[in-house]
């Protein structure tokens, strides 16, 4: 079956396909989705670890939805990726070890804001709990980014 | 993608170019001693902005020279040799001039916080400068050395480390390049720090910027302010894995429209760094108060500059040669 998604026509076009707007776009569209994901999960996790303490808790909200768009865009882009090459991809052990970071990294998220954001009130004082969330989503996300290099320089 | 410059053009722009980091080091640290002799608190943070765009500035020197280098290598009457001496005593010089840069944001930062310039910061600035005025006058010197029949066995020529070989001083950067490409994890390792610390640069970039946008509300600019700091860690980060790419492997770099976009976009974030770093009419945003136009322009252009920087970086292999 990855042979037969690799040999597909769109496999076929999004890799070698001369046009600036096939592969070249589609990496380039996912390195900017992870730049704002993990961006912008760093910064809440670097609040919750005690930096920048002057801005609100509560005024971050928003930062979830814009990892939640940078998700989806790389979600797409990734499977496009994935499906290029996926009889490379799909029996790597680096791949899975990718998205299971990641998948950790989003869990980790969808934890942070349900204990430190769902309140009326601002928290303001940071429980230990919170700051071990933060230290696993920073672990997480360096985790996924170093899989995910690595995937383009071990066969 | 149109054409910046070819090859010769940088080579030229290298003669250009290269006065700048001399005679603006010594501006700059000019400026910061007549700070200090009039106790002017004001002109202390003009010449921390000087040092800082200086080593902005610098920045296309270093790059432009190695391809002066590459036009020059195999020509009659040029020295291999004098070229890497040159070439090893610039990036010595480059380096410090980065390191003086970057405290003298790190001193703008904090007066922007305190309010005044902080004893400790601006001293370090002021020894870090006269190290680096005397690196970049030497590195600027030896460069005089490789092709200027005019005042060979003059006085001055060879001044510096005429007896020395090329790789034989602290930094090399035949030697960076060696260890870079003789050892397999160095290139991925870097390449893996290199987009960590793009993305924590780009996490304070969105912050800051969607905050004087107007997108992210209820947070005071001067709290946002206070995650700058690690915008700058994480543009060291890219700074330092980004040498070893140029070093190791300069001809993908020096020939590729990519990079020289790259560059200049590079720069002009960089001056919308310093400026979101000083800038007073965002300081005394409440939490509640939308940016006034220059606030929203300056946040719209630094995250287009920023998102410009990085599609460059990835398109290097693309619609240059890169690996």
């Amino acid at each position: 079956m990855l042979t037969s998604l690799e040999q597909s026509a769109f496999s076929t076009w999004l890799l070698s396909s001369n046009s600036i707007w096939a592969y070249p776009t589609v990496l380039t569209l996912h390195t900017f989705g992870m730049m704002v994901l993990v961006g912008a999960a760093l910064m809440i996790d670097l609040r919750l670890l005690g930096f920048g303490r002057g801005i609100p808790l509560q005024s971050m909200d928003r930062l979830f939805r814009v990892m939640w768009v940078a998700f989806a865009l790389n979600a797409v882009t990734g499977t496009m990726l994935f499906v290029a090459d996926a009889s490379k991809r799909g029996p790597s052990l680096i791949f899975w070890t990718k998205l299971a970071f990641v998948a950790l990294g989003l869990v980790m998220a969808v934890l942070i804001r349900r204990r430190n954001f769902e309140g009326s009130a601002e928290t303001v004082v940071i429980s230990g709990a919170a700051k071990r969330l933060a230290i696993v989503s920073l672990l997480a996300w360096s985790a996924a980014i170093t899989a995910g290099r690595l995937l383009a320089y071990v066969a | 993608m149109p054409e910046l410059a070819n090859q010769a053009d940088l080579a030229h722009l290298h003669l250009l170019l290269n006065h700048f980091p001399t005679i603006g080091t010594i501006l700059g640290l000019g400026l910061l001693l007549l700070a200090f002799i009039r106790k002017n608190d004001h002109l202390k943070k003009v010449s921390l902005e000087v040092m800082f765009l200086i080593a902005l500035a610098t920045m296309p020197v270093y790059v432009s020279g190695q391809a002066a280098a590459e036009a020059l290598k195999g020509q009659a009457g040029v020295s291999a040799d004098a070229i890497a001496l040159h070439n090893d005593a610039a990036l010595g010089s480059f380096i410090m001039m980065e390191i003086t840069g970057f405290f003298a944001w790190l001193t703008l930062w904090r007066i922007r916080r305190v309010g005044r310039p902080t004893t400790g910061l601006t001293y370090t600035v002021l020894v870090l400068s006269v190290l680096t005025a005397a690196a970049v006058a030497r590195a600027a010197n030896m460069g005089g050395d490789i092709r200027h029949p005019e005042i060979e066995g003059g006085q001055y020529s060879g001044l510096f480390g005429a007896a020395a070989a090329p790789g034989s001083g602290f930094i090399s950067a035949a030697g960076i390049k060696d260890f870079v490409l003789q050892h397999p994890f160095v290139w991925p390792t870097c390449e893996t720090l290199h987009f960590l610390g793009m993305s924590l640069m780009f996490g304070v970039l969105m912050i800051v910027n969607l905050r004087l946008l107007g997108f992210l509300r209820g947070m005071s600019f001067a709290s946002v302010h206070r995650l700058l700091p690690f915008g700058l860690i994480g543009f060291g980060i890219n700074f330092i894995t980004g040498m070893f790419f140029f070093i190791a492997a300069s001809e993908q770099y020096t020939q590729n429209v990519a990079f020289h976009y790259k560059v200049v976009l590079l720069m002009l974030a960089g001056v919308s760094y310093l400026v979101l770093t000083v800038y007073d009419e965002a300081w005394a945003l409440p939490a509640s108060a939308d940016a006034p136009l220059s606030g929203k322009l300056l946040g719209g252009s630094a995250l287009v500059l920023a998102v410009g920087v990085m599609y460059f970086g990835r398109m290097l292999p693309f619609i240059g040669n890169a690996f």
